[in-house]
Order: C-alpha cells, then structure tokens, then sequence
C-alpha cells in the first residue's frame, strides 16, 4: 500500500466518525432556519453521542443481553456498509459489496433493531416492530428494482463497478439513473424513517415507527443506536445522490477528485432536500404510506423497462 | 344567575328528570353533585329560556337507583359523586374512581360532611379494574400517566385489533388538588385566587364564573365598562387558546414551520392581555365586583394595534392550513362523532358544535354583554376532526372580530364608574347561585351555596373537560392507533380542570 491509500483510508475513517452526526445537524439547522430559529449548532449530534456514551442506562427489568448485542451488531452492520458501499466516488474500499449483499445488509439491520424493539417486551417497541417490517416489505421491491436496473445494464452487480464512472453502457443512460435516483430516494426516506413516512422530531409515541422501536434504549445503547441510524443516513442519502451525480455526462469526464468533491455536494444536496420536505411537508397517514412507496416501486419498474430495453 | 332550591325524592329522580328534560327543547342537565353526602344535588338549565333550577333529593341510606341507566350524560358526574362524597349510584354500570385514586386511604369521601354509615351495599374503592376485551389478536397499550411532552398526567388503555383502537378506556385524577374544598376554607373574598386556578388555562372563564356567582348573591350588577372589559378578557382567552390548539394540530401533522409561527402568534394574544389586565393570563383581573383596574388610554391603544395585527398575520397562516391537502387528508373523515351520540352524552363546546349540537352559552346565558353580543353559533355537521379544527378557526375570527369591536366601541376614559364595586362584610345566609360561562372548552359552571352564617357552604365548578373527556372514548374507536393523537389535541380536554 502507498502513502496515498494510507492517507485515504484515514481521511475515509475519520469521515465516517464525523459526517454522519455533521449531516443529522445539518438537518436539524436547516430545519430549524426554515421555522425562523436559529438552532442548534451543526455539531449538536456529535456532542450529544458523546454526552450520551458517558451517561448511566437505564435498562428494562425483561431486556436480556439482546438489547446490548443488537445495537452493537447494528453499528457494526452500518460501519461495514459505510466503508464498502459507494456513497461518494473514488473512496477507496477494502472490499466491494454487490447489490444482494447491500441490500440484505440493511435487511440484517432490521432484523438486529426488530430484535432489540422485541426485547424488552413494550408495547410500543412490539407495534413499532410491526409498523417497520410492513413499511420494509413494501419498500424492498422498490431498492431491488433500482438497484437490479443498474446492474443489468452494467453487466455486473458489484455496486462500486455500478458506481464507478467507468462503465460505458451505463454513461448514455442519464434517464435511467435519474429514476433509479428518484427510486432509491423515495425508499431511503422510508428506510430512514424521516418524513413523510415517520417523524422524527415527533414526542407522540403512538404514532411513530422507528422512534418507538428505540424507546427503551438509553446512555450508550442509545448512543450506538443513534450513531447506526446516522452512518444508514449517510449511506443511502449517498447511494442515491451518486444516482443523480451520474446523470450529469459531464461529471463522467471530469478528474477523479473532481467526482469526489461533486459526490460530497450531491450528498448535501440529498439531505437539504430531506430537510426541506420535512420543514415544508406533513407526516402522511399511516394508510396512505403505500400510495407513497409505489411512487418508489414505479421509478424501480421505470428502471427495469429502461435496462431490458437498452440491453436487448 | 339566582337559584330557588326544589326539594325533590330520591326515588322518583329518574322519571323526574325525564319528564322535565322532555317537556321542552333547549334542556340540558348542568350537573350532578351533592353538598354534604346526605343529599343528591341536581342543577337543571333551561338553555331557551337562559333560566336553571337546582333540585335537592335527599339520600338518607347514602345510596340512591343510578340515573346513568338513562341519562348517559350523567355518568361522569355520578362517580365523582361516589368518589369525593361516598354516596353509590346502584346499578351503575361502570362505577371506578375518575378523581380519588386508589392510593388514598379506603372510605377518603373529602367533601362528606355527614358520617357515613356502612348499609350493605357500598362499593368499594379497590384496584383499578379496565375494560378487558377478548378475542384473537386483541392487544392492550398502555400509555400514560407520564406523557412524552410537558403536558397533565392521565392514563390511556388502549384495546387494539391490529393498528385499529377496540376500545380506549380512560383514566385520570392524578392530579387532585382538593380546589372546590379550599374555595369553602378560604374567606369568601380570596376565595377568587382559588376559583380562578382551577383550571389555569381557563383562568379568565373561572374567575369570571366565580364573580358572576358571587355577585348575583349580592345583587350586583356591575357597570357596562366593566361587562365589556370581561367580554373582551374571556375572548382574548378564547383566541389565545384557540390559536394554541390549532398550532397544537399543525404540530402533530408534522406542519413545524406553521406550528412555530402559532406559538409566536400565540404570543401576541397573551401580549394582548398583558396589555389590558398587566398579567398574561388574566390572573386577579376579573374580580367579585368588576375588575382589577380600567385600561389606560395607551394600553387601549395598544391592544388595539395588537388585534388588528394579530388578525392580519393569523390570515395566511391559516388560509395555507385550510388550504394544503396533506393535511385535510389527515383530519378528513377521522375521529367522526355522531351529533345523536354528542347530545346523548352531554358534549359541550367546539367539539360538539362540529357535530352539529346547536349549544354556545354565549347565546344563552348572561355573562359580560352576552346574550347581547354574543355572536353566531358556529356549527359543523361532520363531526370529524377536521370540522373541529374548522369550527376552532372561524370562532378564533369571531373572538378576534368582538374584541377589536369592543375596544373600538367603548368608552373607558373618563369613566367615572369605579373598576370594583366594594363588597359588603357577608354574602347572604343559605342562599345559592349559579354561574353558566361558555369557557374556550365550552360550558362552565360555578355553582355556589352558602350557609347560616353567610359563608361559603358548598362551591361546586363542572369544568367542560367533565363533560366531554367521553368523547375521546367514542371517537376514537374503530380508529388507527396512530390518529389517536391528533383525535386528542382535537379535543384538547384539560386533566386538571377534569381532576379539580
């Protein structure tokens, strides 16, 4: 290994620790701004994560080491996702991951967190549970069918090749992208819990998913947990953003730091925009959600009629 | 207004009632409570005629046939009547504590004045017992006393099928603070402090509840300049109240950038009664005899600006409320109340005149100019959440319309009334009055009773939240568990005034 990758796996390391807590304050900042406060400073999550790990827990009487084991598997899962998949161009990887893996890895976190809302044996935990897998049946289709698009006409279903600006198939298709952009977005707002699908900054117990699976978590476990949900934030606003990024033929052409720095952009750009619906939006109707995700499920079949029709 | 006390038997008090309910249109029973354990207290109002009668039965055996059996409304007023009296309902069908917890000693009756003798068939405060319901796949949450939010405590039992509530049961009391037993320990002329903290959001309502009580004890009344200074008090609480729960709506949609700019606007409507009064929520204005002090010409002035302007920034913000269809889409057809069901139980206030139940005590009972000024009742007919929030909106225009009205319209310089009229030493012995005040939650009552010697004997106050916290029950059922918050604030019933 040369100096260059030691540099970049450090600079990878230590964006991994920041950024995501950075783009959970940007959120929150952005947000705060669009209601006329002025809000917390962008590092306010960091600081917290900190605060929280050095905190006491409070444990429920029935949680059994589950609840520890599942936030720590959680991390894990997020940390290997963040170094392998590709949520920013030219970031060098260990290894690669190909589309099944990715996404049965975010399957595998569901499974860890389900686990843990389970655990403890709480209402809220075993209905959130419940709400959560109905949403995540329904939005894997939809990641599958963006995702598989990609691959058909890639020829291959390593991620970072699909990712990679190398592939000349892929470099025509700026319509294909944008929809498996638009797929991929729409899902990763309800894999991610934020609106329209779930409010985060909501304090109403009966009506949230993902907030009511982690209610019984406090101090570190919290801290874990929290820190998973944000690197998810990073990868999938990444994944989707890059989608949009490869839409432009011109960043194709361009340096590859140049398509790093523009990848950095299109991340912000793909959380402000996160941040901007829920400053603007409304939480839907628990109903309603499945009206919501087949708009995803149309841009993933979009996708695939795009890809059978460029590879025939 | 006066009250004349008609005694009446215990035993004939259902087909009593149902005869005089029926006789004509506009009757609705008041409340329900006794002064000493030894009777069962009626207060009856005649809502055309703006008229109320109390009707005393008494109850030697400290039992008496429940009259839940056929006036639903009653049900309530009837466990309370249990609770903090000892007196049993028979045949109740749902007889538990809403207000004495079960952590109080067993036989706490802290109103009983009279000693109270075991005769068999006492029911007995146990262990709180909630509605089971069975069946595959039926699941309880509980949820509460402690809430995520600063807000009262109480608890909510849910039965749920699914994502659907079977059945919501309620639980509340955990926040007794004994208020219609100090306004009796208290002097009668401080007894004000207490009556207006009964509930505190209806601080305004409470106090001048209490001060028309009094003053009809002692047939008084005050000067038009400070019946108008009430109307304007009572309306800037409405609004400013109104605008809250509405925020509180936007809140629970996810709207955040609205809901920020109501609690801002919200902020100009206590400024506004900062402005009048010296205090944000009208603490110690409105007092037995009129009011604390006549506004100067500049707060007047103020207020003024502070209305116009209100209304001007409340338009938009609204009209993007109304208009965005996410959000109709979330109240649409939720929480539906059937109007039969709303007049069945007694509902009062916003939420029943969204189902279409034609009741606004401003138009029928005198409190500050009201009848005279009060305007149109404002009425919805689906009964949903939606034509609450509806109905919440045009009554907050209307407030604001009255009070720029009134301050426009009166003359308070140069008055040469005095604020308060001085009160005699003593109320007058063995007498009772009623006070009947449309609270921004609706119908409030003060019903006031003195003794031998002119004190206060027995002071009653039926909050609207006594009334109408059924109501979450009803609609929510066959609702998503998820609609149940917005169902709530739709509601925004109070823990305290109900727990007193």
């Amino acid at each position: 290994m040369n100096n260059t990758s030691w540099l970049a796996y450090i600079a990878l390391t230590a964006a991994i620790v920041v950024v995501p807590p950075l783009l959970i304050g940007f959120i929150r900042k952005t947000k705060a701004r669009l209601q006329n406060r002025v809000g917390a400073p962008y590092h306010q999550p960091l600081l917290d994560l900190i605060k929280l790990l050095s905190k006491g827990e409070l444990v429920s009487e029935h949680a059994s080491w589950v609840l520890r084991g599942a936030a720590i598997a959680n991390v894990s899962i997020a940390l290997l996702l963040a170094v392998t998949s590709p949520w920013i161009p030219g970031m060098p990887r260990p290894f690669d991951v190909d589309i099944f893996l990715f996404i049965y890895l975010f399957a595998l976190m569901r499974f860890f967190s389900v686990l843990s809302a389970l655990d403890t044996a709480s209402p809220f935990g075993g209905f959130a549970a419940g709400r959560d897998l109905t949403l995540a049946v329904l939005v894997e289709p939809a990641v599958m069918l963006c995702l598989t698009a990609l691959a058909v006409v890639a020829q291959t279903a390593n991620l970072s090749e699909i990712f990679s600006f190398t592939g000349k198939a892929l470099s025509v298709q700026a319509g294909l992208w944008v929809m498996a952009g638009c797929g991929l977005y729409l899902s990763s707002l309800v894999e991610l819990s934020r609106m329209p699908a779930d409010d985060p900054t909501t304090h109403l117990e009966l009506t949230m998913v993902h907030e009511a699976m982690i209610l019984e978590n406090s101090g570190p476990n919290l801290a874990l947990t929290e820190y998973a949900t944000a690197l998810k934030l990073l990868v999938l606003m990444g994944v989707s953003g890059q989608c949009f990024l490869h839409a432009f033929a011109a960043v194709w052409q361009t340096s590859p730091s140049m398509q790093t720095a523009c990848g950095a952009g299109a991340v912000l750009l793909a959380v402000a925009v996160t941040a901007l619906i829920e400053a603007t939006g409304v939480k839907l109707r628990w109903t309603k959600l499945p009206e919501f995700i087949a708009y995803a499920i149309t841009f993933g079949l979009l996708c695939l009629v795009v890809a059978l029709g460029v590879v025939k | 207004m006066k009250l004349d006390i008609k005694t009446t038997v215990a035993d004939t008090l259902t087909s009593d009632l149902d005869s005089w309910l029926t006789e004509k249109d506009g009757r609705r029973t008041g409340l329900l409570t006794s002064i000493d354990g030894s009777e069962v207290m009626l207060l009856l109002l005649d809502t055309q005629g703006g008229t109320a009668e109390l009707w005393c039965a008494p109850v030697p055996d400290n039992s008496y046939t429940s009259l839940t059996l056929k006036f639903p409304q009653l049900h309530w007023f009837e466990r309370v009547l249990w609770d903090l009296f000892g007196v049993v309902p028979l045949q109740h069908p749902r007889l538990k504590p809403v207000v004495i917890h079960e952590e109080y000693p067993q036989k706490f009756y802290p109103l009983r004045q009279t000693e109270w003798q075991d005769n068999g068939h006492n029911a007995v405060h146990d262990e709180h017992h909630f509605l089971e319901v069975h069946g595959a796949g039926v699941w309880e949450l509980p949820v509460g006393p402690i809430h995520a939010g600063i807000i009262e405590p109480g608890h909510f039992r849910f039965s749920c099928l699914g994502e659907n509530i079977v059945n919501l049961e309620l639980r509340l009391g955990y926040v007794h603070r004994g208020v219609e037993k100090k306004i009796t320990e208290v002097p009668w002329q401080k007894a004000h402090f207490v009556a207006e903290a009964a509930a505190t959001d209806t601080a305004c309502a409470n106090a001048l509840a209490h001060a028309i009580a009094v003053e009809s004890l002692l047939d008084l009344e005050p000067p038009l300049a400070v019946q108008s200074l009430r109307t304007i008090a009572l309306e800037t609480e409405r609004a400013a109240m109104h605008i809250a729960d509405i925020g509180g709506m936007m809140t629970d949609i996810g709207m955040v950038g609205l809901a920020a700019t109501m609690s801002r606007l919200r902020g100009s409507a206590l400024n506004l009664a900062q402005a009048l009064s010296g205090s944000r929520f009208f603490r110690a204005y409105i007092v037995p005899g009129g009011i604390a002090a006549y506004p100067t010409a500049s707060a007047l002035l103020q207020a003024q600006e502070l209305v116009v302007s209100l209304k001007k920034s409340l338009r938009p913000v609204l009209t993007m409320f109304q208009e965005n269809q996410a959000a109709i889409s979330r109240m649409d057809g939720i929480g539906k109340l059937k109007r039969s069901l709303a007049a069945e139980f007694g509902f009062v206030g916003v939420a029943a005149r969204a189902c279409g139940v034609d009741y606004d005590a401003r138009r029928h009972f005198p409190h500050g100019l009201y009848p005279l000024k009060a305007p149109p009742t404002v009425l919805e007919t689906s009964g949903d959440i939606l034509a609450c929030t509806n109905v919440r909106i045009r009554e907050l225009f209307a407030s604001l319309d009255l009070i720029e009205e009134l301050i426009g319209t009166s003359r308070f310089d140069g008055n040469s009334d005095r604020a308060v009229t001085s009160l005699p030493a003593k109320l007058p012995a063995n007498k009772q009055s009623c006070a009947v005040v449309e609270a921004f939650r609706g119908e409030l009552i003060h019903l006031l009773l003195t003794d031998e010697q002119g004190n206060i004997k027995r002071y009653a106050i039926k909050d609207p939240s006594l009334n109408n916290w059924t109501m979450i029950s009803i609609m929510v059922r066959d609702n998503l568990i998820a609609d149940f918050p917005l169902c709530n604030k739709s509601l925004a019933l109070s823990y305290g005034g109900n727990d007193l």
